[in-house]
């Protein structure tokens, strides 16, 4: 028989740091990241992959946190809502979501930015329609759509540059 | 309520066939149709998980021979960017490219989309298409032993396959489509995106001079599991693609298939939406 861990010992690297998590195999990346990390800035929505307020990137592709065990991070890169302000500034992405009214109750607004993260990452200039297919896993409960394809458009249109 | 208690990942497959051993433990790759089951409490969760995704043969594409062999792990984003894929595999890479939305795409994997076994699983029908073979691998007195299956008998009914206790899917195989063939695909529902299909249906054609010389036809959501159309490839072999064979064609297709009315839709709006759906491809590759 091999042998029954209690808890695993995960390293890996969020929003650029080295860190290491004690959590039981089961825990998935967003209990490790809320639970273990404190980075409660990613939600859990659904829980089940429909409503994408669980976003993060995880080697650089955007995911569903809450589908994903923590034990098949370790040694990943992920990145994390808490991951794109920088010395004290919102990230353009963050800025142009504001700038344009894109957030209303806030819940999904993290998941919305990691996904348009993900996409400008790819395609820099995108049109209407790959805005809104980059964002067809992420719900908002507000129905603040409008608004939200307004921002990334806003950011796709050389507005602001993407780091 | 179980907890899960063990996390493993073995590197090569050997090692993964002799830990599936009674298939007790789950087979865990991109998680996002185990995930979802785990968090709502719909199935008991595994005591033991085994993860297969650092197993290397099992990623990427690659050509085998006269055969294009995709590994189990390839994600549903990889298979609908890949250029081989997209340009001799038919309707498959668009296919993936409609499965659910970016963040699901970038964990499902093809393997898991077969072995989860679902009528409306995306990738059915176009392998059923290609005449696909799935390979299973299980341990043998002397290592790995491998076997294929072809897709339409892979699957047994909704949610179960052909695939045994202690046996893993490794990868799918198939010939590329010459330059001669022509495929469609396309899955009804009530929105683009995150969809389960209400009905998919595809078709490959293979004409000359305005004759139909192969033809294939698969369907998705309207049988126990995905389906085969063999009434409709029979009215379709040795024939123009005129009004009247086009309507012999999906009347056959609406024959043959077996629906059942569920929270989604009826079965006979499964039915006319299948017909609808084929003749509109029969009536594009009939104009082109």
């Amino acid at each position: 028989m091999p042998q029954v861990l209690d808890t695993l010992d995960l390293a890996f690297e969020v929003n650029g740091d080295a860190v290491s998590v004690k959590v039981p195999p089961g825990a998935t990346l967003l209990d490790a990241l809320r639970d273990a990390l404190e980075l409660t800035g990613t939600k859990l929505g659904c829980g089940e992959g429909e409503c994408g307020a669980c976003s993060v990137l995880l080697d650089g592709r955007v995911v569903n946190s809450c589908l994903v065990l923590a034990a098949e991070c370790a040694g990943a890169k992920i990145v994390t809502i808490e991951g794109l302000a920088a010395n004290g500034k919102l990230h353009a992405i963050q800025q142009a979501f504001v700038d344009q009214g894109a957030i209303q109750c806030g819940f999904c607004t993290p998941g919305m930015i990691m996904a348009t993260h993900a996409l400008l990452a790819d395609n820099p200039t995108p049109s209407e329609a790959d805005a809104k297919r980059a964002l067809e896993g992420n719900l908002c409960r507000c129905t603040g759509y409008r608004k939200i394809l307004d921002a990334v458009l806003s950011l796709a249109n050389g507005g602001v540059a993407h780091d | 309520m179980t907890v899960i208690q063990e996390y493993l990942a073995p590197r090569t497959l050997e090692e993964l066939t002799r830990l599936v051993g009674d298939g007790e433990a789950a087979i865990y790759a991109g998680g996002t149709d185990l995930g979802p089951r785990w968090n709502k409490d719909v199935v008991e969760k595994p005591a033991t998980v085994i993860d297969v995704k650092a197993i290397a043969e099992l990623h990427g594409v690659r050509v085998d021979g006269e055969e294009v062999v995709i590994g189990a792990c390839t994600l549903m984003s990889q298979i609908e960017a890949d250029p081989m894929l997209r340009k001799s595999a038919g309707a498959l890479a668009p296919a993936a490219g409609r499965v659910a939305c970016p963040q699901i795409r970038n964990r499902a994997t093809i393997g898991g989309n077969l072995c989860n076994a679902s009528p409306a699983a995306d990738t059915a029908v176009p392998l059923i298409l290609l005449d696909a073979e799935v390979e299973l691998a299980s341990v043998g007195d002397d290592g790995v032993v491998r076997r294929r299956v072809p897709i339409t008998e892979f699957f047994t009914g909704p949610g179960s396959t052909c695939r045994k206790p202690g046996e893993v899917l490794t990868c799918v195989r198939f010939k590329p489509l010459p330059d001669t063939t022509s495929c469609a695909w396309d899955k009804f529902g009530t929105r683009p995106a995150m969809e389960i299909a209400v009905a998919s249906v595809g078709v490959m054609l293979e004409q000359a001079d305005g004759v139909v010389k192969r033809a294939r036809v698969g369907y998705g959501s309207v049988a126990p599991t995905p389906l085969r159309g063999h009434k409709a490839e029979a009215e379709l072999a040795g024939k123009r693609l005129t009004a009247e064979v086009i309507e012999r064609v999906t009347a056959a297709a609406r024959d043959e298939i077996n629906p059942i009315s569920d929270v989604r839709a009826g079965a006979e709006y499964r039915r006319t939406v299948i017909g609808v759906m084929l003749g509109r491809m029969l009536n594009d590759a009939a104009g082109a």
